[in-house]
């Protein structure tokens, strides 16, 4: 299988060379978790990041040849800080699309900052990294985890639920969404009637399920990631908890729905960003994904890996891989269209997006909540 | 030359040619900062390397220990005007201290059993940290610039026409340090307290019988082990800036562990060497994304079958004359 | 807290104990013949739960529909596959380390459960994501008050216990048995004896892996979901589980494993701290217990006092 990969990419170098003579190559770099626990996000972003320059250089109107550097950071913020390193101290690397894990993107801005790499933030949540400092490197395709935990709350308070339970990973990516979700449920009227942190890569949650299931909550829900979302909505089932699953951006993965099967029918979860597949252009990454056949699929985050290359590229062809021009050019980015949405860079680098997409999955698909047959009244959500 | 003087010289040349490599690359940030956390990991190894290596005692959570040193650095550099360089001391000390928690199961265990209790240790300090909120729980903490008196770390070097990167400041530190570090144990390994570690490690009942003070003599290993990964714990948090459990997990010591097999074990001239590998092979292995776990591991398990004490072996110990 | 919650708390416990306590059996038969701590243990149970899948897939594809024969398939192909597995790797990593030092046999078997698992997650289709695993089992369920059993879930813990029974039957009643109990006494002795060492050995490590294959299996059916780095944390939790027993001891390693399980149960529901502590309780009391008895509950006693 590597031989082939090898085979394939440099069958696919020894292409482009042919057709770009001229052009001038310029690299970008991808960072992001290719190996352990959040590997699958990280490929997708990889593979959504590959499609973008693989288009771009297919396109005859474009004015440079890329090249995309991928770098794992591990999900680690010291292997990440070195290979932050490695990409903004070689200069011939113009800009990155960067990181998927917050705790490795905190830890990597001060390295942008002082070797003034203009990188894009492509799945990382934490409000602090764009927000914390004041660098102008840094900026963020997706939105943070305030947006969408604000949305959600609304969202199932007013669906008439009122006794909530909160399980949620030790990592910072579940106690952010643990912190933020209990403040806005409470603003909008919900009750918390359990709060409880488990280990990434725990397997057993009966002994919190039955806690829980003591204090009779209505809702369940989970912040963390599809391995641990899978095997909690398991666990309920096999303790006949019967509480609505209520997720997080985490778990929109194809993944979750195949790791569960039926029991995957009516779990809600939120998303930052416009829903790829009916946003302009969504479509046509969603074909074209399919037909470069990559192992793993896109993931939730992809569809921001792909958006943010397609940025860079474009602001590239602009000003040329200059990266003092490119910081400036990315702070002009007002209401331009991608495949999540319209993006607007506030003075901190972030994009304001407006739009949450609310999910639920519905005979095995994610299906947008204003479309589905539970919105219509078709069928019920869990204890309605 | 006596062997002594033939060590000295090697010593000596080693610190020229790191010395010499790190100002041939003062401007490569990448290539520099490889450099330092080679260094580092030395340190930490060489604690390992007393305690593994000369008294026996094994050690999983050499991580765990890096990171006391590293958290220490972090409380104090962000909370108190304690100077830096005392920090690094601390760091040391702070992880020395959290080694007495483990020094009665430690003393009492062999083998597996005590390779347990360091092993529980190190997963009870990874989930500790992401669960306690008052070290920055999972989201870390973010460390300040280091500075020794007017040294000022993250600025680069400008000294008239010579100019070099900042991390060749880190560099410099770490070199230093790595060459005091291995001072030391190679004059512990020199001293009758390495004869009498050698006697603990080889033979517990006939080192008891000519009369070594068994505990004393671990515990000493022990705490000089832990307040080497402490120091170096320290540096690595200063140097990259950032701390989080993510750094400290099981899997991380099992990396400082296969450094010191590597390396081979109880000698601590091939831990620079076993190092850098272990090191530098991942980052090259970049290329293939993905991939590079699955190589790294197939890479280390040929090396350990076909030199199974190491890439360089200890030595016999040769009591009395050259 | 109600009978009706204990009795669920129990049950979990119980069933979480079972695991460990299988994948435990297993460190103590490899370290009961050949001295050595297998540490990929955890991950060829990893192995055997996807090889199980596999099986599944293909037989479903191949239109076989009654579940069980297809629960006899997939149980038979995981264990005599994993089996296999575990008899490659003691011919090619453990056997030819012996006389090396302890740690590196620790070490390459480490690296070992790296390959497998690095090798599951990149190589079996969508291996990076967990996977979903059949409910072979009956789900019928009964519900008295808060206590909630299901059928699959009783079935699975008197499996547990049966397999775990058999092996002891197996160990201490059979010739094999006994030509394994003679090796983990005195190698040598066996040798002279015309044991045949290395026949032994494979042998040993082939039953202990295809127990940590059912082990994957019933984690399988239990929780219906797979994933490839399942194994890492059950490896760690069976080898504290084996060691608080006592290596080499059966019956240690089972009462570790339901020690480890009750321990955590009760560091999650029954202390006055956030459940998230429950690890950090855990292991605490497992060094504890390692100061207190420091070669496990039920260890070797004959240690040299000096």
């Amino acid at each position: 299988m590597i031989t082939a990969r090898i085979a394939r990419v440099a069958l696919a170098t020894s292409f482009v060379c042919a057709a770009a003579q001229a052009k001038d190559t310029v690299r970008i770099a991808f960072v992001g978790p290719l190996t352990g626990g959040n590997s699958a996000i990280g490929l997708g972003g990889r593979n959504s990041a590959d499609l973008a320059v693989r288009l771009r250089n297919a396109d005859a109107k474009s004015k440079y040849q890329y090249e995309l550097v991928v770098l794992d950071d591990e999900c680690k913020p010291d292997a990440g800080v070195q290979v932050a390193t490695k990409a903004a101290s070689d200069r011939g690397i113009a800009a990155g699309v960067t990181h998927y894990c917050s705790v490795v993107a905190m830890a990597t801005v001060d390295t942008y900052h002082r070797f003034g790499l203009p990188t894009i933030v492509w799945g990382a949540v934490l409000p602090d990294i764009t927000y914390k400092n004041d660098y102008k490197e840094i900026h963020r395709v997706n939105g943070t985890m305030i947006n969408q935990n604000d949305t959600n709350a609304k969202f199932i308070t007013e669906r008439g639920y009122k006794k909530f339970a909160i399980l949620h990973d030790t990592t910072d990516y579940g106690k952010g969404h643990d912190k933020y979700f209990t403040e806005f449920v409470k603003k909008y009227g919900g009750e918390v009637v359990a709060d409880l942190g488990v280990g990434a890569d725990q397997q057993d949650f009966t002994a919190e399920l039955t806690q829980i299931q003591a204090a009779k909550p209505q809702v369940l829900y989970f912040g963390g990631l599809t391995p641990i979302g899978v095997r909690i909505r398991a666990q309920m089932d096999k303790l006949g908890l019967n509480a609505q699953f209520d997720g997080t951006s985490g778990i929109v993965s194809d993944d979750f729905i195949r790791g569960l099967g039926p029991l995957a029918e009516g779990v809600l979860a939120f998303r930052e960003g416009g829903p790829a597949e009916k946003l302009p252009g969504g479509q046509f990454f969603l074909e074209k994904y399919k037909a470069q056949n990559y192992p793993n699929p896109p993931e939730a985050y992809g569809p921001f890996a792909y958006a943010a290359a397609v940025l860079l590229m474009d602001t590239i062809e602009k000003t040329g891989p200059d990266r003092k021009k490119i910081i400036a050019e990315l702070a002009k980015v007002k209401g331009r269209d991608s495949i999540v949405g319209t993006i607007t860079f506030d003075d901190h680098g972030q994009n304001t997006v407006p739009a949450i997409t609310k999910y639920v999955v519905q005979d095995g698909k994610w299906v947008l909540w204003e479309e589905s047959e539970y919105a219509s009244g078709k069928r019920k959500l869990a204890g309605k | 030359m006596t062997r002594e003087g033939r060590e000295r010289l090697a010593q000596a040349l080693a610190i020229v040619f790191v010395a010499g490599l790190s100002l041939a690359l003062r401007e490569d940030d990448f290539a520099l900062f490889l450099v330092a956390r080679v260094l580092i990991v030395v340190i930490a190894c060489l604690g390992l390397n007393v305690q593994f290596g000369y008294a026996g005692v094994v050690n999983f959570a050499g991580a765990t220990f890096f990171g006391v040193g590293g958290y220490m650095a972090a409380v104090l550099s962000r909370g108190t005007g304690v100077p830096h360089l005392f920090i690094l001391v601390a760091g040391g000390i702070a992880a020395a201290l959290a080694g007495c928690v483990l020094i009665l199961p430690v003393l009492r265990t062999r083998g597996h059993y005590a390779a347990l209790v360091t092993i529980a240790f190190a997963l009870l300090f990874r989930t500790f940290l992401e669960v306690n909120d008052s070290l920055g729980g999972p989201q870390g903490l973010k460390l300040p610039e280091l500075r020794i008196g007017p040294w000022r770390f993250n600025e680069p070097i400008a000294l008239g026409r010579f100019e070099a990167s900042f991390l060749l400041n880190y560099v410099i530190l770490a070199l230093f340090l790595a060459a005091l570090a291995f001072a030391l144990v190679v004059r512990v390994d020199r001293s009758w307290i390495g004869v009498q570690l050698d006697a603990v490690r080889l033979d517990e009942t006939s080192a008891a019988a000519f009369g070594i003070p068994i505990a004393r003599a671990k515990i000493t290993a022990f705490t000089l082990g832990n307040f080497l990964a402490g120091v170096a714990g320290a540096l690595s948090a200063h140097m990259v800036g950032f701390i989080a459990p993510n750094n400290y997990s099981f899997g991380e010591s099992l990396i400082l562990v296969s450094i010191l097999l590597l390396g081979g074990i109880g000698n601590a001239w091939g831990l620079p060497l076993a190092a850098a590998i272990v090191i530098v092979l991942p980052e090259q292995l970049q290329v293939i994304q993905e991939y590079r776990y699955l190589l790294y591991a197939g890479l280390v398990i040929l090396i350990l079958l076909f030199r199974p004490n190491g890439l360089v072996p200890r030595p016999l110990r040769r009591l009395g004359g050259a | 807290m109600t009978l009706a919650l204990f009795a669920q708390y129990v049950m979990n416990g119980a069933m979480l104990g079972m695991m460990y306590a299988l994948v435990a059996v297993g460190f103590t038969l490899f370290f009961g013949v050949l001295d050595v701590i297998q540490f990929s243990h955890g991950d060829v149970l990893a192995a055997g739960a996807f090889l199980a899948l596999g099986t599944w897939v293909a037989l479903t594809k191949l239109g076989v529909v009654s579940p069980v024969l297809l629960l006899a398939a997939v149980v038979v192909v995981s264990a005599l596959g994993t089996a296999l597995l575990g008899a490659v790797f003691a011919r090619t990593l453990v056997l030819p380390l012996k006389g090396a030092p302890q740690l590196n046999v620790l070490l390459v078997t480490l690296m070992m459960g790296t390959v497998l698992r690095e090798a599951i997650r990149l190589f079996y289709p969508g291996g990076s994501q967990p996977q979903l695993f059949p409910a072979l089992l009956p789900t019928t369920a009964y519900g008295v008050g808060g206590f909630h059993l299901r059928l699959d879930n009783a079935i699975l813990l008197m499996a547990g216990a049966l397999l775990i029974a058999a092996t002891h039957f197996f160990i201490t009643r059979t010739r094999i048995g006994l030509a394994i109990r003679a090796v983990a006494q005195d190698e040598e002795t066996a040798r002279t004896m015309g044991i045949d060492f290395r026949r032994i050995v494979l042998v040993t490590f082939g039953i202990g892996s295809a127990l940590a294959a059912v082990a994957g299996v019933m984690d399988g059916l239990y929780y219906n979901e797979i994933f490839f780095g399942m194994g890492l944390l059950l490896g760690v939790i069976g080898f504290a589980a084996a060691i608080i027993g006592g290596l080499g001891n059966l019956y240690g390693a089972i009462l570790g494993g339901f020690l480890f399980a009750a321990l955590q149960t009760i560091g999650a529901v029954a202390l006055p701290f956030a459940s998230a502590y429950k690890d950090v309780f855990a292991f605490a009391v497992v060094i504890a217990i390692m100061a207190a008895r420091p070669t496990g509950l039920i260890g070797e006693r004959a240690s040299e006092r000096v």
